[in-house]
Formats: C-alpha cells, sequence, structure tokens
C-alpha cells in the first residue's frame, strides 16, 4: 500500500516544527528577567535607599528583553494560523 | 519612587505619540488604514499594560528574597506572554484588525524606550567609535 504525502501536508507538518522552534525564543527572557530581579533584590537589600533607580532601570531593560520574546511568539503564532507559504503551492 | 513613576508616564506619553504617528501614516499610505489604526491601538493599549505589570511586578520582587523573587518574576513573565499570544491571536483570526499593526503595537515600546533612554544620549554614539585603547588605564 502507498500512502502519499501532498505538498500542503507537508508543508503544514514542518510549520508546526517551526512554530515549536520559535517558542524557544520565549523561554530565555523568562529565566533573563527572573535572574535580573533576584539579582535586584539583592542590589535592593544592599542598598535599600536606591531602590528606586534600581527599580528603574531593570523596568526599561526587561521591557527591552520582553519584546524579543514576542518576535518568537508572532513567527509561531503566523505559522499556526496564517501560514503564508500554503498558499504558495 | 517618583523617578519609577515618572519614567512609567514618559514612557506611556510617548507611546501615544508614537501611536499617532503611525495612525496618521497609515491613513496617508494605506489601502485600509482603520484595520491598520485598529490593530495598532489594540497592540500598544496591551503593551502599555503590560508594562504597568511589569512594574508593578518589579516593585514587589524588589522587597522579596531573591530566590523567590526569580520565581516570583519569572511566573509573571509567563502570564503576561499569554496575553501577549491571545492578543496576537485574536488579531490574526479577526478580519478587521491588521495584524501588522498589533504586531507595531506590541514592540512600539521598544522603540520609545531606546529612543528615550539610549539614542537619545550623544555619549553612545560617542561612545561607539571610541577604542578602549586611548582610554587612560588610570596607572
Amino acid at each position: 500500500m502507498e500512502t502519499l504525502i501532498t505538498g500542503k501536508a507537508l508543508i503544514l507538518a514542518c510549520s508546526a516544527i517551526g512554530a515549536g522552534l520559535a517558542m524557544i525564543a520565549g523561554i530565555g527572557p523568562g529565566i533573563g528577567q527572573g535572574f535580573a530581579a533576584g539579582k535586584g533584590a539583592e542590589a535592593v537589600g544592599r542598598q535599600p535607599e536606591s531602590q528606586g533607580d534600581i527599580v528603574r532601570t531593570m523596568l526599561l531593560g526587561a521591557a527591552v528583553a520582553e519584546t524579543t520574546g514576542i518576535y518568537g511568539l508572532v513567527i509561531a503564532l503566523i505559522l499556526l494560523f496564517a501560514n503564508p507559504l500554503v498558499n504558495m503551492l | 519612587m517618583n523617578a519609577l513613576k515618572q519614567t512609567k508616564w514618559m514612557v506611556i506619553k510617548w507611546l501615544v505619540i508614537l501611536n499617532l504617528v503611525f495612525v496618521g501614516l497609515g491613513f496617508l499610505f494605506l489601502k485600509e488604514p482603520v484595520a491598520f489604526a485598529l490593530g495598532l491601538v489594540f497592540g500598544s493599549a496591551i503593551s502599555g499594560l503590560n508594562f504597568f505589570e511589569l512594574a508593578n511586578t518589579l516593585n514587589r520582587a524588589v522587597s522579596m528574597p531573591p530566590d523567590k523573587a526569580q520565581g516570583f518574576t519569572t511566573v509573571k513573565y509567563f502570564i503576561r506572554y499569554i496575553v501577549t499570544a491571545v492578543v496576537i491571536y485574536v488579531s490574526i483570526v479577526a478580519p478587521y484588525i491588521n495584524v501588522l499593526g498589533t504586531i507595531l503595537g506590541l514592540v512600539i515600546i521598544k522603540i520609545v524606550i531606546l529612543g528615550s533612554n539610549l539614542l537619545s544620549d550623544k555619549n553612545y554614539f560617542r561612545n561607539i567609535f571610541r577604542r578602549k585603547e586611548d582610554e587612560s588605564s588610570g596607572q
């Protein structure tokens, strides 16, 4: 018995794998933000009077880091729900 | 604490200004400007709320023990991440929202922060071309 894999099925399967791989990008900022917050808590413990400055710097850095995770999320969701490659067949 | 509040409102102010600029550009150059504007407002509203949530999270995290702060911040990050995923999914599924507008709205906060804190500083550009070897070592 011969099973045929159509081009569309192959693209969808590869897109699903690609979406999964793209989601790995979301883990990094989470770990990084947690690490930064832990170090920030240590810094505030050492110098409680500069809490405002520490939180402000950390906030700006964390907000920039967070958008990096969004890029991966966008790629994954577009591959899953609005795949442009299927229409190219 | 006052500096933090000031920074938050400065970012939100520039977010709104850039939003208006992009909506204006959309109305000038795009075929379907309303969908783009809706996406932009949708994305940047969620982005601004995420920024406020991030500020609250970090404010609470610095008063915790370091290992607890680490777990707390990571969990909160993934909650915000899920919210962002829902936003992007809705903008992909809904035909009246432009997904590129939503994505631009979500990353506009990065443009604001880099523009207002890094690229506005002349020393940043000067230091790019300054060689470390030229500086006196102080010995």
